[in-house]
């Protein structure tokens, strides 16, 4: 059993957070709650409806960007991916698209293919491809794991500048990581999901004001004090489960 | 049984029961279409009962596996030799290369009557003919797998002070082994048309001088049955390549695993 | 370009002129220098070019036989476990049986013309064809259909927008595999039956002892095969152009 019970809810324009280590069944749960898996036990309610298949109104982000974007597809293309379906004109589509790729700060580099990009920039068209088609939920499932450091960092904020800016839409955003730095960083609230069979161990709101900087927010008392909060959670866990630290 | 191996049989069961449907149906129509060039399935096993044991068939299946094994086995060790030069030297490969490309996009046919020319409508022909069809995919497959040889392996040897022939026999040839065998494996079933086409041309016995004969007798189950022959004998050679393959490779199959078919 | 290779081919060719005219040989071999007047006169006059044409016509019917049939076969295959299955025995039935020994039926079957040549020539190369379709689309990164499913490209779209593109390497090697396989069996298949074509061109010298003629022949099948499967690879990198990219990256 991958997870155990696993109940929780997301509200209209939230930033969640889901912390957990590897083997919790993180992605097993991010794909269920896609559509993309049926869990064997309970259900996955959009606006009240059950979820069957991938709603129109989810999109997600994968880890490996290489492996997610179509490699014969030139940046727009594949950004504008997902816009089949609206019935919108090629030049709308590809309109939308432009849009999508300068709200992540990709300018200009639509005619490029994507492994002539950069990991971060791979990692941007992935995102902006998560927005053209202007879900309700978007989820990112350890979307930043494989770059390196500097441009975690930069990606995190490119992500909050999204945030920031489809705010007004009441757009959710679900994002799973095992970075505990960077789950307090961005959300609103973060779930602490225990290792196989994976629970919720906690919820931790955030608190803390936006906009929010690298520099300064994860230098604040109030990040260090709900970070603490947040492994205090972890250490728990372990130690009822038995576990040498 | 777990669910999985389950499954896979009910998969090869439903693959076998559709095999027979469609023999049903061939038999089905060749009945009632009557049609001397589709004679009934159950007509050409009947025959092939008949024709597979007996001794002349088999005296002539025996012929073509002889010339067979002589064309393959010369062909396969001049490619594995040259391919083995041509894989480790980069000079070598540029002063073959337009040769070789020219060569191997060749229809294997042209030089039948070429060969015929020169050495005749017999064996000499037929050998030749089965060596230079069997040549060119193992050479590619000896070139490629040298070629493949990790750096790390290469520099093992020069370190080593092992160079030259020496070292592509005792690095190279083993390190490309797998690769090899793939191009052998391919060769081993161009090698057996060959055998046929040879023997369809020309005088003597052989698979494809008996598919000539029953083709003027007009003999149609007789011809269904020798090609049938023709494509079993071809699915078990394969089968037999392979096991031999997998006891050669087994420190290749130990590492990587084994190869999906 | 290769100076070392085609200086290797010019000896080659010079030291058999010298051995055939210091030897003798006019009767067994036939001259590099004769070879190539015969070859120029075919083609020039028709003689050797319209055969070329012919074995072209049969060709290229047969070919496209096969990739019309072999394609979408493979893709039903690789998409579907239960087709899969289905047609697992029959396959592997009809599969080892070869094209060229199929050729005697197949002329009491069809006659000499060019339905025979398209039926020989298609089941031989409609194999590799479907085997490496098979493959390219059972290879498909799942995640590429995760991709399609979260933006709700479905079904036949599905098929022509993710699957058909992400198979394409393999579909193209089986299709430059099969181009060379039908091109053997094409001119095989004139070769028996006589009537028309470079294969037949090449029987009739032979029977005729024209020895230049046939030797002409026979380069002109090598430069068609060389020339086909060129063609293929420069289309293959066009149309492929971001294989060698991603699998370099992911080196």
């Amino acid at each position: 059993m991958v997870l155990d019970d696993v109940t929780f809810d997301v509200t209209d324009g939230e930033l969640l957070a889901i912390v957990g280590p590897s083997g919790c069944g993180k992605t097993t749960l991010l794909r269920i709650l896609c559509g993309l898996l049926p869990p064997s036990e309970g259900t996955v309610l959009l606006e009240g409806r059950p979820i069957v298949r991938p709603p129109r109104e989810v999109a997600l982000v994968f880890q490996d960007y290489s492996r997610s974007l179509f490699p014969w597809l030139d940046v727009l293309r594949n950004v504008m991916f997902p816009l089949g379906r609206l019935g919108l004109t090629r030049a709308e589509q590809a309109a939308r698209g432009e849009a999508a790729l300068s709200e992540v700060g990709l300018n200009g580099v639509g005619r490029a293919y994507p492994w002539q990009l950069s990991g971060g920039m791979q990692q941007r068209v992935a995102i902006a491809r998560a927005l053209v088609a202007r879900p309700e939920v978007i989820f990112l499932d350890e979307p930043f794991a494989s770059v390196d450091a500097l441009t975690r960092a930069d990606l995190q904020d490119v992500l909050l500048g999204v945030y920031a800016h489809v705010g007004d839409r009441r757009v959710s955003i679900v994002h799973v990581t095992h970075d505990v730095d960077e789950a307090v960083y961005l959300a609103d609230r973060v779930l602490v999901l225990t290792p196989s069979p994976g629970k919720v161990a906690a919820s931790i709101e955030v608190g803390l004001a936006r906009p929010r900087t690298q520099a300064a927010t994860r230098s604040s008392a109030a990040f260090l004090a709900v970070r603490n909060a947040i492994h205090d959670a972890i250490a728990r866990q372990q130690a009822q489960r038995g576990e040498v630290r | 049984m777990s669910a999985r191996a389950v499954a896979r049989l009910g998969g090869v069961l439903f693959g076998a029961l559709v095999f027979v449907a469609a023999l049903a149906i061939w038999e089905a129509w060749a009945r009632s279409a009557e049609s001397f060039f589709l004679p009934p399935a159950s007509e050409v096993a009947l025959r092939a009962w008949d024709v597979w044991p007996s001794a002349g068939f088999l005296s002539a299946v025996g012929a073509s596996l002889k010339r067979l094994a002589a064309g393959y086995a010369i062909g396969a060790i001049t490619a594995v030799s040259v391919g083995l030069a041509m894989g480790s030297s980069p000079r070598v490969r540029r002063m073959l290369g337009p040769t070789t490309e020219f060569l191997r996009a060749l229809p294997v046919i042209a030089v039948v009557p070429i060969a015929i020319v020169l050495v005749g409508a017999g064996d000499a022909m037929r050998i030749g003919v089965i060596a230079f069809g069997v040549f060119f995919p193992v050479l590619i497959a000896t070139v490629d797998g040298v070629r493949a040889v990790p750096l790390e392996i290469r520099d093992s040897a020069a370190l080593f002070h092992v160079r030259g022939v020496e070292r592509s026999v005792r690095v190279y040839l083993p390190a490309a082994l797998p690769t090899i065998f793939a191009g052998l494996r391919t060769s081993l079933s161009i090698g057996l048309v060959l055998v046929v086409i040879s023997e369809i041309i020309g005088e003597g016995d052989g698979l494809g001088v008996y598919i000539r004969s029953q083709q003027t007798l007009f003999n149609v189950p007789e011809m269904y049955a020798a090609i049938l022959f023709l494509g079993l004998l071809g699915y078990a050679l394969n089968r037999l390549f392979l096991v031999v393959e997998r006891r050669a490779l087994t420190w290749h199959y130990g590492a990587v695993g084994d190869p999906v078919r | 370009m290769n100076v070392a290779g085609w200086l290797f081919v010019l000896a080659v060719l010079v030291l058999a002129e010298i051995a055939v005219r210091l030897f003798d040989l006019a009767d067994s071999v036939a001259a590099p220098s004769a070879t190539l007047g015969a070859f120029v006169d075919g083609m020039s006059s028709g003689t050797l070019s319209d055969e070329l044409g012919r074995t072209l016509g049969s060709y290229v019917q047969g070919f496209a036989l096969a990739v019309a049939v072999g394609v979408p076969l493979g893709i039903a295959i690789g998409s579907s476990r239960t087709i899969e299955d289905a047609t697992a025995v029959v396959i592997e039935f009809l599969r080892p049986i070869p094209a060229v020994a199929l050729i005697p039926l197949a002329i009491l079957v069809f006659g000499l013309g060019t339905p025979m040549l398209r039926f020989v020539i298609a089941y031989a190369a409609v194999w590799p064809i479907l085997v490496h379709t098979m493959y390219g689309v059972r290879g498909v990164d799942r995640m590429l259909y995760d991709v399609a499913a979260t933006s709700g490209v479905r079904g036949a779209s599905r098929i022509v927008r993710v699957t058909v593109p992400a198979a394409l390497p393999s579909i193209a090697t089986g299709i430059r595999v099969s181009a060379a396989i039908a091109l053997v069996v094409c001119v095989t298949a004139e070769f028996f039956v006589g009537t028309a074509g470079v294969g037949a061109y090449m029987q009739a010298q032979q029977a005729a002892y024209r020895l230049p003629q046939l030797y002409a022949a026979a380069a002109l099948a090598g430069l068609l095969g060389v020339a086909i499967d060129a063609t293929l690879r420069s289309g293959e990198r066009h149309a492929l152009f971001w294989v060698g990219e991603e699998q370099a990256r992911q080196r």
